[in-house]
């Protein structure tokens, strides 16, 4: 599993330095605040389904804009929830981990 | 015949905006417009009406799923040849034989390199143009690039129907060149062809963008001129009559050609059927052929006879 402490502090987009990806990248990031309000409104309300497509939605996108880590934790979160057939006490350290990682992630 | 190249449109059916914004900013180069939908149902109502010429589907999406789109896109005769590329967030055999047994193009997975999908995409845009350019050759006639009979039967039809709907006028027109057979007697068959591209030439010289010019066989012509009632189609086929008289050939300085028209705006006895509005048409190139060609003859309705029209 990913370990977050592994790489303190920001994250940066790997495309932090394209000129071109920047604005976008920016875009991404200022996101980031309202998908982890999403994802913690879904977890407080029990809603896996919802939490499954928000870590689905990132693990899609976030290597697209240079977070390769983030997507690699949705992905973990993703399948944990399969795999655990919902069971959200048993993909707390999985949920923590993405969350972090997104608080983390700047241009 | 009247074509305009634009650009190909790709329709994106993702429910993560976040997708959209990143594909949107990476093709912005590719000269591909971009069309957006954020669910099943959506993307497969936007397809059907704007008949893009990519498809690129999410898999995992709420609600409706990606095989269900997918299974409705390739069910509705406006869709079936769009090429699907399905994007999917797993990897997992089952799914992509499930696309592809489907009707997918193509399978890619999430999170997918932007310069892979960059190159699947024009590859999918490169078979699309290809398939649409021999659906075209079909119906095009070989020697003089207009629409061949097929797609005048096809048409006829469809135009009729589109005017009926939209309570619109439009026109038929059948024309023939004069004493063809003497022109390819006298100078041979590669005179004839010639004489056939010259008169093909002027027909879309003369036309409105919008007209539907064909060869019906031999020498004979079938123009389908929407939103015109017979007065003006009238006044475009004696400037085509005039156009074509006055052309010269270079290789073949002694030819001269002459064409005789047929014009109607509606079908004989009243009838909106395909066969009734050629009859009329033809009713009216009969008589111009009788009363000494290189005229156009109008149809005036049911209930009068046809009349002669002052022809130059």
């Amino acid at each position: 599993m990913i370990d977050p402490d592994m790489c303190p502090g920001p994250i940066r987009s790997q495309f932090a330095s394209d000129e071109e990806m920047r604005e976008l990248v920016r875009m991404f990031v200022d996101e980031m605040p309202a998908r982890i309000a999403a994802l913690r409104d879904a977890w407080d309300a029990s809603h896996s389904k919802q939490i499954e497509s928000l870590a689905h939605q990132l693990k899609g996108a976030a290597a697209g804009y240079g977070f390769a880590i983030v997507g690699d934790a949705a992905a973990e979160l993703e399948s944990a929830l399969r795999s655990s057939e919902h069971d959200l006490s048993s993909v707390r350290a999985q949920f923590d981990a993405l969350v972090d990682l997104c608080s983390r992630a700047a241009c | 015949m009247h074509t305009q190249d634009t650009p190909p449109v790709l329709l994106l059916i993702d429910d993560s905006p976040s997708i959209h914004r990143l594909l949107a900013f990476k093709l912005k180069n590719e000269g591909i417009e971009f069309l957006s939908a954020f669910s099943g149902p959506e993307g497969v109502e936007l397809a059907a009406a704007n008949k893009p010429s990519l498809i690129l589907l999410d898999l995992a999406m709420p609600d409706v799923d990606g095989f269900t789109s997918l299974l409705q896109l390739k069910n509705d005769s406006r869709t079936i040849n769009i090429p699907v590329i399905v994007v999917s967030g797993t990897s997992s055999p089952e799914d992509k034989v499930r696309a592809f047994e489907l009707g997918a193009m193509d399978f890619v997975t999430k999170p997918f390199d932007v310069h892979e999908l960059r190159a699947r995409i024009s590859s999918a845009l490169r078979i699309h143009r290809l398939m649409s350019m021999l659906e075209k050759r079909a119906q095009i006639d070989g020697l003089t690039g207009l629409w061949n009979r097929a797609h005048f039967n096809d048409r006829l039809a469809a135009e009729l129907s589109c005017s009926r709907r939209n309570g619109s006028t439009m026109s038929l027109v059948v024309c023939d060149l004069d004493h063809f057979k003497r022109v390819n007697d006298t100078f041979g068959h590669p005179a004839g062809d010639a004489v056939l591209q010259g008169f093909a030439a002027t027909l879309n010289a003369e036309l409105r963008s919008y007209d539907i010019a064909c060869r019906y066989g031999g020498e004979e012509f079938a123009i389908i001129l929407p939103d015109a009632a017979a007065p003006q189609a009238h006044m475009i086929c004696e400037r085509i009559r005039a156009a074509i008289e006055a052309r010269r050939w270079p290789n073949y300085p002694d030819i001269r050609a002459t064409a005789s028209f047929g014009v109607t705006d509606k079908g004989i006895d009243g009838s909106d059927a395909p066969a009734a509005w050629v009859e009329a048409a033809d009713k009216c190139l009969y008589e111009a052929k009788q009363t000494g060609r290189n005229r156009v003859v109008a149809f005036s309705g049911p209930t009068e006879r046809p009349r002669l029209a002052k022809a130059g």
